[in-house]
């Protein structure tokens, strides 16, 4: 690290950036990051629309096609009550597919890329740190 | 000995039990508030931060979170209202449980976690971060719905702690009533004003595992009378309603004319879309330190709330059953004493007591969470960011909140008085549609989508709260039929009682059309806005 650090990235323009994305926005380009974006609203879509859609699909049906829904299956049970039921168990499946999914494919993206984004501020602070420092001492010496 | 009790209890003035019951049920009432009160004082905020005022303890296990968002969620509409629904019409009632499970669906899957990781205090802190420019009139336009939609539910749980109240004494005179509402108001300011997001954590708490444990109970009573045969319980069910099968079939509430249909698949979308964005149910998804806490937390959250659905399911069903249900309408036409009237054929005063004070601290869980949202919006977006322009001090702030909360309260019970004799479904229907309709259009689209703008949220905020608001002005709630307000004016054009299928899309529409037409904001701060909301850049 130099003495004395760039005020900003445009100031070496022929530089590359660094292989290690750091600010908000080299994060938004990075692979990483637009992947873990896909995964996590392909998912959430798919899932809302499962379980949101299926429920008012069933709501529709008990509406609009009674006479299906009375059928009975054992006893009084009939289709209407246990796609009732159904929704219960969807809703737990759906549930559970989320938590595994998110815990596999989102959450260790989603941690490392924090972490280098915590490291990018906490090295950023530091500079300001330093360069405060440095003024505050040039005015200390100044008033001597 | 069925008919033998319910006559019993119809000539007690259409009231569900006798003196010693209301004795019984004022003192566990009271105990229970007594210790609540103690212990809010105890948790209650010691500095005036804002941060704990408004979100309380961020440290709290994934299940306290979860008990905490069940019990701001569950009121005694769930409890009385729902199990009444399904007592009487049978299948459309438990329709009805199913989708107040199914809202919390789209929150878990689609809203908490970006939510979270954006957010700061409330719900204005999110939307001015995304909308940096015109922050201040969107953070007045949200904080404009977000008492309306907070108003509306409040005035509902009021005037049914008024219902539940009729159901010992009959009829209440005035005095009554206006004690019921003063007393009840009193508790919830105190709670809200005094406690803060920590007091009410604690009644939350509270009332949750007191209304899993009584519902599982009496469920469990309920399934042990017919031997756990849940056919038998289908069976009994329909033989008692005096329908026959037509009850275990769809079609009983909301059935006949197109129209009819129509409205029940509208009030549907309106739960499952707008329960997840209810003020206070927005307000516990920010409070958790971390993205796992708050995924823990949602998913015991949808948990408890499914097992006590589906229990008060088997409690309607029950209640036909063993009641009757021609016993049930004769002391309720709504249905709502049709719990307490099977918790007396199941365990007689005890239990009905045991039932009503769930009921009545169910009330005021729900009643708090509500006066602390309203609370906050008012005090964080309304006076902290547009009337003082982000200069006032966390001392100020506070004082603030803690003064709206006392005038949201009075407000809330003079307008209990004064609406006593409505239906709380109906205005807590109207509620869900303006929290679906104003408020989750604004949600999704500053979560997802890049070209949404200032000026879209004004005019979906602004927007689905008139559309709902007048669509039930010009309903047959308000006018044309006997049973609405006005029943002698007509000025119903608008056919069903339930805005939602129209307001919604409404809502989304207009949202879409502001931002389309306005000059479009620097992506720079879109993405920001997303990398925080998908990676939680800071663990706030």
């Amino acid at each position: 690290m130099s003495l004395y650090p760039p005020p900003n990235e445009s100031y070496y323009p022929l530089f590359p950036p660094g292989p290690e994305p750091t600010s908000p926005e080299s994060i938004r380009n990075s692979p990483e990051f637009r992947s873990m974006r896909g995964a996590h609203r392909s998912f959430g879509t798919a899932a809302t629309l499962v379980s949101v859609g299926g429920f008012l699909t069933y709501v529709l049906l008990s509406g609009f096609a009674a006479g299906l829904m009375n059928q009975p299956l054992a006893g009084h049970l009939t289709i209407g009550l246990a796609l009732g039921l159904c929704q219960f168990l969807l809703m737990a499946v759906t549930i559970w597919l989320y938590v595994r999914h998110m815990r596999r494919r989102v959450d260790p993206v989603a941690q490392r890329l924090r972490a280098q984004l915590h490291d990018s501020r906490a090295r950023a602070e530091a500079q300001a740190q330093a360069q405060q420092g440095r003024a505050s001492a040039e005015r200390r010496f100044g008033t001597w | 000995m069925v008919t033998q009790a319910a006559g019993q209890l119809v000539n007690h003035a259409a009231s569900v039990t006798d003196r010693a019951t209301l004795q019984l049920t004022l003192v566990l009432f009271i105990t229970v508030v007594v210790v609540t009160l103690f212990t809010v004082l105890l948790t209650a905020p010691q500095r005036d931060e804002i941060s704990e005022f408004y979100l309380g303890d961020r440290d709290m296990s994934p299940l306290r979170n979860g008990l905490a968002m069940c019990g701001d969620y569950l009121s005694a509409a769930t409890l009385l209202g729902s199990t009444g629904i399904v007592a009487l019409t049978g299948y459309d009632g438990l329709l009805y449980l199913g989708g107040t499970v199914v809202a919390w669906m789209m929150a878990l899957l689609m809203i908490a976690e970006p939510l979270r990781n954006s957010g700061k205090f409330t719900l204005g802190d999110t939307l001015a971060s995304r909308l940096p420019q015109g922050q201040r009139s969107v953070r007045l336009a949200l904080a404009l719905c977000t008492l309306a939609v907070c108003l509306l539910y409040l005035v509902a749980q009021l005037v049914g702690s008024i219902a539940l109240l009729a159901q010992f004494i009959g009829a209440p005179s005035g005095t009554a009533r206006a004690m019921c509402v003063v007393v009840i108001g009193t508790i919830v300011v105190v709670y809200a004003a005094i406690g803060g997001m920590p007091g009410a954590t604690v009644i939350q708490v509270v009332k949750a595992v007191m209304l899993v444990a009584g519902v599982g109970i009496t469920a469990v009573m309920v399934l042990h009378h017919f031997s756990w045969n849940i056919d038998r319980l289908l069976s009994s069910a329909a033989d008692n309603s005096a329908l026959g099968e037509r009850y275990l079939g769809p079609g009983l509430r909301y059935g006949g004319s197109t129209t009819n249909k129509l409205d029940f698949f509208s009030l549907q979308l309106a739960i499952v879309l707008g329960l997840a964005a209810l003020p206070h149910i927005m307000m516990r998804l920010l409070a958790p330190r971390t993205t796992r806490v708050l995924r823990g937390s949602v998913v015991w959250a949808v948990g408890l709330i499914g097992f006590v659905c589906l229990m008060a399911g088997v409690l309607g069903l029950g209640a036909t059953a063993i009641v009757g249900r021609e016993q049930i309408a004769d002391v309720d036409p709504r249905g709502d004493a049709a719990v307490l009237l099977l918790g007396y054929e199941l365990g007689g005063g005890v239990l009905v007591a045991l039932l009503s004070s769930l009921a009545f601290i169910t009330l005021l869980g729900v009643a708090g969470g509500l006066t602390l949202a309203a609370a906050s919006s008012i005090a964080h977006d309304l006076y902290g960011a547009v009337i003082r322009k982000g200069k006032a001090t966390e001392t100020e702030e506070v004082a603030v909140a803690r003064l709206s909360a006392a005038a949201i309260g009075v407000m809330g019970m003079l307008l209990a008085l004064l609406s006593w004799g409505t239906s709380t479904a109906t205005l807590a229907f109207l509620a869900f549609a303006i929290a679906a309709s104003a408020i989750l259009p604004t949600i999704v689209y500053s979560l997802f989508w890049q070209g949404f703008t200032a000026r879209g949220a004004l005019l979906s905020l602004y927007g689905g709260l008139a559309c709902s608001v007048l669509l039930v002005v010009f309903s047959p709630i308000v006018s044309a039929t006997s049973t609405s307000l006005y029943p002698n004016a007509d000025f119903a054009w608008f056919p069903l009682q339930n805005p939602g299928i129209v307001s919604i899309p409404a809502g989304f529409l207009l949202g879409w059309l502001g931002s389309v037409l306005s000059k479009r904001q620097a992506p720079e701060v879109f993405e920001e806005f997303e990398v925080r909301a998908l990676v939680g850049a800071d663990e706030r």
